[in-house]
């Protein structure tokens, strides 16, 4: 007779949120190797495709993670050739673009905030547009001064740590199979095939949330530079890559995104304030399209999990780990919802024990059949 | 330091898996990529292997020894006897239905485990291996057809 399928509880769920929330408080300790092997997994996870195809057509492993790592870095070598004179020439352009866009931006914020001023009477008494115009101006003018040495000196700092980006990622591809079987080969008969199990789905859930989350930023980038394109702002192809990509951090990347665009917008069309709006309803829209239609279907896909749990779980990942934890929050609960699950289907699995304590017993036996008189 | 994580199996899994009926079929560079998927684990004898009703993970080969296939809780009359070269445990994978019977290690025996998982993986991505595999397992289960009609008295 077959056993009904184990359904997770809520002791199993509540220790899976709790663990990913200790992880998380741990991880931000070791940042400096975390955000590195986070991004080595995303490079793995990208090529792992290549190299599983090239040890179906019989290449050893060793032999497979060397012909694709070479191959990556030739093709980066090439595209680094390739653009190099056109970033060059492109890098006084950006340089006196920043100062031009961020007046833009200036410019349309005291715009709108005349407008507010013009029309409700609270702002104009609390002198809205002198108070925020003040405090940006003095933000502008003193940032470099304040806040320049510190941000190089993280530069510096986080720079080596960087370097170990493609190091760890060849490492995981040669021989992530080896710790794969290193850890099975340490795992009782009676759990085995639970183990086996286990590992596939946390490799399955990573793989399917970071390729999720490429799918996600291709489609996020398509839809904004359309929009982008169709409201007049000029570089949208840019600007919906740009601004997809800073959509990876929850909530905060969005923001940051959809400023970016706005000053652009203000920039490209000064007197005429209904391009900065409509970039704005552009990024509310697509904010929707993502929670609504584009996550589900390709990040919440890989979590299998009801929405309200994650969206929490994105908040408590930034209380505890600021930007990191947001970035890392959602990978990292569906591994240990995985892991958790499964754990609590072998721990709740009465017959396993069982097994493995007669198997036990059966190996002393053995250990011990010559020993008696 | 990798030498850590370095498989402990004998170099001639490959070879040995030649032996097995429903490899048979593979050339030397198909045998040493299913090897690359194959996990190697020993049982003693009487110890359970899987049960019935379990959900199937994983096909077994028979490397050495013997095993029993029985009705749960039944050990003393047992469905089938393999031994080395022998395959069990496909059914649940193909019908991805429960375990239709228990697996007991009759002896000390060493077995060779692949993982669904890897096996449709391989089965998806090398057409040639599939082909051979899949005429290999309808030979097998051709011969239990007839086998179970010779029992009935009817010809298939």
């Amino acid at each position: 007779m077959s056993r009904p399928p184990y359904r997770a509880g809520p002791l199993v769920w509540a220790g899976v949120l709790a663990a990913t929330c200790l992880l998380l408080a741990l991880l931000q300790k070791v940042l400096w190797l975390v955000l590195p092997f986070l991004f080595a997994l995303v490079a793995y996870y990208l090529v792992l495709p290549l190299k599983q195809r090239l040890v179906l057509r019989g290449l050893s492993h060793d032999s497979a993670a060397v012909a694709v790592s070479v191959g990556i870095f030739s093709l980066l070598g090439v595209a680094m050739l390739l653009s190099a004179p056109w970033l060059s020439a492109q890098l006084p352009a950006l340089q006196s673009g920043g100062g031009r866009y961020l007046e833009g931006g200036m410019r349309f914020l005291g715009e709108t905030l005349a407008w507010l001023e013009g029309r409700f009477a609270f702002a104009a008494r609390a002198q809205l547009g002198q108070a925020v115009l003040g405090g940006i101006g003095d933000f502008v003018e003193n940032f470099a001064a304040r806040h320049l040495a510190g941000a190089a000196l993280a530069a510096a700092a986080w720079f080596p740590s960087l370097l170990l980006i493609p190091f760890l990622a060849f490492f995981m591809l040669r021989d992530g199979w080896r710790f794969k079987r290193f850890l099975t080969r340490a795992v009782p008969n009676a759990y085995f095939e639970r183990t086996l199990y286990l590992l596939d789905q946390v490799d399955r859930t990573a793989r399917s949330y970071f390729q999720g989350l490429l799918k996600l930023t291709v489609l996020d980038a398509v839809c904004l530079a359309l929009g982008l394109w169709l409201i007049g702002v000029s570089s949208p192809l840019l600007l919906g890559v740009v601004t997809a990509v800073m959509a990876w951090i929850p909530y905060l990347g969005s923001i940051a995104g959809c400023l970016l665009v706005v000053l652009v917008a203000a920039t490209d069309h000064p007197g005429n304030p209904s391009v900065a709006y409509a970039a704005i309803a552009l990024f509310v829209t697509v904010r929707l399209l993502d929670d609504f239609v584009f996550m589900p279907a390709t990040v919440g896909k890989s979590l299998n999990m009801h929405p309200l749990p994650t969206v929490l779980m994105i908040f408590a990942g930034g209380a505890i780990a600021g930007v990191p934890g947001l970035v890392l929050v959602l990978p990292l609960l569906g591994i240990v919802a995985a892991v958790g699950e499964t754990l609590g289907a072998v721990l709740s699995d009465p017959r396993l024990r069982a097994r493995h304590r007669f198997a036990r017993a059966l190996l002393r036996e053995q250990a011990s059949r010559d020993l008696r008189c | 330091m990798f030498r850590l994580f370095s498989p402990s199996r004998p170099t001639g899994l490959a070879q040995r898996l030649a032996g097995l009926a429903l490899l048979a079929e593979l050339t030397p560079r198909e045998l040493k990529i299913v090897a690359g998927l194959v996990h190697q684990r020993q049982a003693l004898a009487g110890e359970v292997i899987f049960d019935e009703g379990e959900e199937g993970q994983a096909i077994y080969f028979v490397l050495a020894g013997q095993v029993t296939i029985c009705r749960q809780g039944d050990s003393g009359r047992p469905i089938a006897l393999l031994g080395a070269g022998q395959v069990f445990g496909e059914l649940a994978l193909i019908d991805g239905g429960p375990r239709s019977a228990q697996a007991r290690a009759a002896s000390d025996c060493e077995l060779g485990v692949m993982f669904r998982g890897d096996f449709f993986n391989l089965m998806e991505s090398h057409a040639l291996i599939a082909t051979r595999i899949s005429f290999a397992l309808a030979r097998h289960y051709a011969g239990i057809v007839r086998q179970l009609a010779a029992a009935g008295g009817a010809q298939p």
